[in-house]
């Protein structure tokens, strides 16, 4: 065998490694950014009767561009049908903060945080995803 | 629509790179392992190309890990006769001069009508011809006629006969191949000699010359039949 074949075959070795060492990093940081805006937005809410409020608005909008941000990005590394939940649930809180539906809204949070923490869990390396 | 085309040619060409990663037998006899692989990889290569929402890169990523894995077994069977029988196997004589070994042929879970089916695709039609029928580690048999059965060679024979060469096509579809002028040692004025001398045409209106080291050629006009000429022996490069 020759030696640019060695080469070959080490280059796309190395190729998989990044690949995975990126998707690793990718979808733990995205979600866990997204689990922790979340858990900010909730505590904020915690002495809240009202969801019209600047702060929060501006919360949920960056909320939304980390979402995108990050989710235009996962899609070059998992499927895009696996992750749509969280997208669909961020892209109600708007509607619930002029809608004033503090319930709603807080069911939604817990639907993101529930999505991003299983996603992070099915998306990663570990034992019960190899079998 | 756009996303599907683009995805496969974007497949096709990585799948294309794969088998020639993997070398040119994969293209013909494949061992079990490489048949698995092959196998696997026309599965693979589908499921990105037609689904949007899946990334491309979920249908590299194990395309390039069989390459991995297939160039591993290839570097292991390479250093290990044990490991290499146990991944591909090992000849079995399935015909002896005794007959048939019927204990290969159930353990090969061959019939007797595979067998004749294979001799008779070597030329053979009793089994009476055959001295040895070996089945090899990528399915095929080989045949072993008797003596008498085997077509007489020029040693047997005992009659002298010029070495044999690989002719070299000089001009293909009315181009010169310039690396065979190289292999000939022939310059592309002596070539156009040739065609002028044969056929009294322009190099464009020749489909295909070859020649052989002896100076035994051939050529054939676009528009014509091919003919047989003799030219000076060639000088070894």
């Amino acid at each position: 065998m020759k030696l640019v074949h060695y080469i070959n075959f080490f280059l796309i070795f190395v190729f998989l490694i990044a690949i995975c060492v990126i998707e690793e990093n990718l979808v733990s940081t995205s979600l866990e950014s997204v689990q922790n805006q979340c858990c900010k937005i909730e505590n904020y809410l915690v002495e809240k009767d009202s969801l019209k409020q600047t702060e929060l608005v501006l919360m949920v909008d960056n909320l939304e561009f980390t979402w995108t941000e990050q989710e235009s990005k996962l899609c070059y590394l998992v499927n895009h049908a696996s992750v749509k939940e969280i997208g669909y649930e961020v892209s109600h809180l708007k509607g619930y903060i002029e809608n004033d539906d503090i319930d709603a809204f807080k069911v939604a949070l817990q639907a993101i945080i529930f999505y991003s923490h299983s996603y992070l869990h099915f998306m990663g390396a570990n034992f019960h995803n190899i079998l | 629509m756009f996303t599907i085309i683009i995805r496969s040619i974007l497949i096709y060409c990585i799948v294309l790179l794969v088998f020639r990663l993997m070398g040119k037998r994969q293209l013909g006899q494949m061992q079990p392992f490489e048949l698995v692989l092959t196998l696997i990889i026309a599965d693979l290569a589908t499921i990105p190309m037609a689904d949007v929402s899946i990334p491309v890169l979920h249908g590299v990523i194990p395309l390039l890990t069989l390459v991995i894995l297939h160039f591993l077994i290839t570097l292991i069977t390479r250093f290990s006769t044990f490991i290499s029988k146990v991944l591909s196997g090992k000849p079995v004589i399935l015909i002896n001069p005794k007959g048939i070994d019927y204990k290969a042929m159930k353990k090969l879970n061959l019939t007797i009508d595979d067998i004749f089916a294979a001799l008779r695709e070597q030329g053979y039609f009793t089994l009476s011809q055959i001295q040895y029928a070996i089945v090899e580690t990528n399915g095929k048999i080989s045949v072993m006629a008797k003596s008498e059965f085997s077509p007489p060679t020029c040693q047997d024979l005992k009659v002298d006969v010029d070495e044999n060469f690989i002719p070299i096509t000089l001009i293909c579809e009315g181009k010169i191949l310039k690396e065979n002028l190289a292999l000939s040692n022939l310059s592309e004025e002596k070539v156009k000699e040739i065609v002028k001398r044969q056929t009294s045409s322009k190099i464009k209106d020749v489909l295909v010359l070859t020649i052989e080291q002896s100076g035994d050629g051939y050529i054939q006009l676009k528009s014509g039949e091919g003919k047989s000429f003799q030219e000076e022996r060639l000088v070894a490069s």
